[in-house]
């Protein structure tokens, strides 16, 4: 049987290739992302709100959302032409499937937030240097939350006909912890507090991850049946 | 009654890749497969023939591990390919790219199989292209070239010949011809008599979830499978 990790970085790799070829999903966020920094920041009355109290929620407003798309793609592209039977008739475990599919939706989510994050920077001027670390920390620990949750799901959803409107439903519960903690920490750092500050809710957000990592690789196959 | 016109069943030896026996499959209280039982022979060949809603496709999923089979016993000694009425490929990806991802995930990646396979289905000049750029006969035999990948004892097809011209059909028998001669057990369905009359050494005959009878194909015209088809499904 191929290794399980080995097989899971050849499912990502080849969503990466498969997304770097159509740019359909990507550009798609990032223009959505752009989008919503815009609005967001040009909503705000500058004169009784700061920049420092509104960008947490609109930074993880827009990472939100823009992961969304993709991850609403990715079981869409298994589904096309039923490359999912193809994937279950190797000899791969359900699990690096599962690890594959989430590796390559961290990867598009990342690039996603790493284009957005300067975006955000400029729009809402703020100095982050010295915040990078704690905030490069909050983002992961999030992203790799609610995206293996929504993995799951996306998975769960894409066979209903109202797949796009059903991912964002059931993923709804299942956002609000990881994302409440890292608007929490965000809120906190770019106020210029110390990461020692944040230690409990970066704690809750790793128990998020193992939670919603474990629970997803034991439900997935379960999502696969007929 | 229908008499089963020359043996239905043979004898089981070493050489079995699949034995079948009273695999039924329900769906939401309804019965699609009601204990089909056979078993299948390297160089064997069975056409499934049956009218729409039989159970054809449900039956090759289950045989395959896609679905689940409600209760019976599937029996594969063996490595398996399935060929169905989806690629199963990713239009983004050229032949080559996406023969050579599902080389990786069955652990035979190098050693030239995956020009192998396209040189078997004759598709290696277009090696580069992508999937999506393919003819309907073109990306049935990419189909093929990637259910064999494995080099597998038994080789599932759902409608093999469904949307081909004349040409492409004639490909695609002959690459199923030539598999079976290799000691390859294939398991296809089929509306297509010609294509049973070609490629099978038995036909099946399931009909609204039973396999009513099995029998041997030997010298017989389309036409003849054709006749005796509906003489099966009329009796039923």
């Amino acid at each position: 049987m191929y290794n399980l990790f080995g097989a899971a970085f050849r499912i990502a790799a080849k969503d990466i290739a498969i997304e770097l070829r159509t740019r359909t999903a990507f550009m798609s966020a990032l223009v959505f992302a752009i989008l919503v920094l815009a609005i967001l920041y040009f909503a705000r009355d500058p004169t009784s709100v700061g920049a420092a109290d509104i960008a947490p929620g609109a930074l993880w407003v827009t990472f939100t959302f823009a992961a969304m798309i993709g991850l609403n793609r990715a079981f869409l592209l298994e589904k096309e032409n039923a490359a999912i039977d193809g994937l279950i008739l190797t000899d791969v475990s359900k699990s690096a499937i599962f690890i594959g599919k989430v590796l390559g939706n961290l990867a598009f989510v990342f690039v996603v937030e790493f284009v957005s994050l300067p975006l955000f920077v400029l729009f809402y001027n703020l100095d982050i240097t010295a915040q990078i670390p704690g905030l490069i920390l909050v983002i992961v620990l999030a992203t790799v939350a609610f995206v293996s949750v929504g993995t799951l799901l996306s998975s769960m959803v894409v066979r209903t006909r109202f797949a796009e409107l059903m991912l964002p439903l059931l993923l709804l519960p299942f956002l609000v912890p990881p994302i409440v903690s890292a608007v929490q920490v965000t809120s906190r750092l770019l106020a210029g507090r110390p990461l020692s500050e944040v230690t409990g809710w970066l704690n809750l957000l790793g128990g998020f991850d193992v939670a919603f990592v474990t629970l997803s690789i034991l439900l997935f196959e379960a999502t696969l049946a007929e | 009654m229908i008499s089963p016109g020359n043996n239905a069943e043979p004898e089981k030896t070493d050489d079995c890749v699949l034995s079948v026996s009273g695999v039924t499959r329900t769906i939401a209280y309804h019965k699609i497969l009601k204990g089909v039982s056979f078993d299948l022979m390297r160089g064997d060949a069975l056409a499934v023939v049956g009218p729409n809603g039989a159970g054809k496709t449900t039956l090759l999923r289950v045989l395959t591990g896609l679905s689940r089979a409600t209760t019976g016993k599937v029996d594969l000694r063996g490595s398996q390919g399935f060929v169905g009425h989806s690629s199963m490929l990713y239009d983004a990806l050229s032949a080559e790219e996406n023969l050579k991802f599902f080389s990786h995930l069955h652990g035979v990646a190098g050693n030239g199989v995956v020009a192998n396979v396209l040189e078997m289905v004759g598709l290696e000049d277009r090696k580069h292209d992508r999937v999506a750029t393919f003819s309907r006969g073109m990306t049935q035999r990419m189909s093929i070239a990637r259910a064999l990948l494995s080099d597998p004892e038994l080789l599932y097809l759902d409608e093999p010949l469904s949307g081909l011209d004349d040409r492409s059909s004639t490909a695609v028998i002959g690459i199923l011809r030539s598999l079976r001669s290799r000691g390859h057990a294939i398991v296809f369905v089929t509306h297509n008599f010609s294509a049973v009359a070609a490629l099978a050494t038995r036909v099946g005959y399931l009909v609204g979830g039973k396999m009513v009878l099995i029998e041997k194909v030997e010298e017989r015209s389309a036409e003849q499978i054709s006749e005796r088809y509906r003489e099966v499904v009329e009796h039923v």
